[in-house]
């Protein structure tokens, strides 16, 4: 089966390193104790691009048609709003 | 971008269909348990943020690369045995157990640390959610290994091919569940102030 790379990388393999990567960013954030709602809800953002990458590429949602296309993307929208919604009414 | 988890494109999720209704029943508990966390927190914001300072953020940030690498090598697992790769995905698959028992002994010793602090479910709200739910996923990864433990021996003594490999499909799709989770556990928990 041929596999389709990116620069001679399998993209699952450039997946993986960009959700490495906004991990990293979230720790330096932690690190560095910056607090706020912009600085949680950047934060959350990342988690939520994390997320989308892993269903569409890891769980192989990306290329269904249909029903099982979304619940991983709704799923995300759920939490994601319910966690946002409660740090903007702290402010 | 082609993904290697998925061959071609289609209407059903990779793996057995029944583990795709129970990941979505799990998914379901932990979003209520994040919304409650959030909003909880919303009247015990003080207390929330002191507390979240005394967390490990450095035993959180390798247990998020140990998962995310485990994730990564179970797409390879099943990349190889969709090539007929059966030495392959067992190989990938140990390695995804290797970096499951990173994140337990790492979790594990957070824990020892906590206890040995006399902290427990009923020091304060904080603690209470940080430590059910950290817990809870915990034995999600424990299940999950499991899992991953059984397709792998399955692979190994042959019982998977191009042709039939649904098994290491559907152990996938539970882990890159317990993964998933994590993804959003560990800003809420560890960073979100």
């Amino acid at each position: 089966m041929k596999k389709r790379t990116v620069l001679g990388i399998r993209a699952c393999t450039w997946v993986w390193l960009l959700m490495m990567s906004l991990t990293l960013i979230t720790y330096l954030i932690g690190q560095v104790g910056v607090g706020g709602v912009s600085a949680s809800l950047t934060v959350l953002g990342f988690a939520l691009i994390k997320g989308q990458m892993l269903g569409d590429y890891f769980m192989g949602l990306k290329r269904l048609s249909g029903f099982w296309r979304w619940p991983v993307s709704l799923w995300l929208f759920l939490p994601g709003g319910l966690i946002s919604a409660a740090f903007m009414l702290v402010g | 971008m082609q993904t290697d988890a998925v061959v071609e494109s289609g209407k059903y999720p990779p793996g057995d269909l029944a583990i795709w209704v129970f990941i979505l029943a799990e998914l379901g508990a932990f979003a209520a348990f994040f919304g409650s966390y959030a909003f909880t927190r919303m009247k015990n914001v003080e207390l929330f943020n002191h507390y979240q300072m005394t967390l490990d953020k450095d035993a959180a940030l390798i247990n998020t690369f140990a998962l995310i690498t485990s994730s990564y090598f179970v797409v390879r697992a099943v990349a190889a045995i969709r090539d007929s790769d059966s030495r392959g995905c067992v190989r990938w698959l140990v390695a995804a157990l290797v970096m499951g028992a990173i994140f337990l002994v790492v979790k594990s010793q957070e824990y020892a640390h906590h206890i040995g602090e006399g902290i427990t479910l009923s020091t304060n709200t904080f603690y209470m959610f940080y430590l059910s739910l950290t817990f809870f996923h915990f034995m999600h990864v424990i299940m999950g290994m499991v899992i991953l433990a059984a397709v792998a021996v399955k692979a190994k003594r042959g019982c998977y091919s191009a042709e039939q490999h649904t098994g290491v499909e559907t152990g996938a799709s539970y882990w890159h569940m317990v993964d998933l989770v994590w993804l959003i556990l560990f800003p809420l928990v560890y960073v979100m102030r």
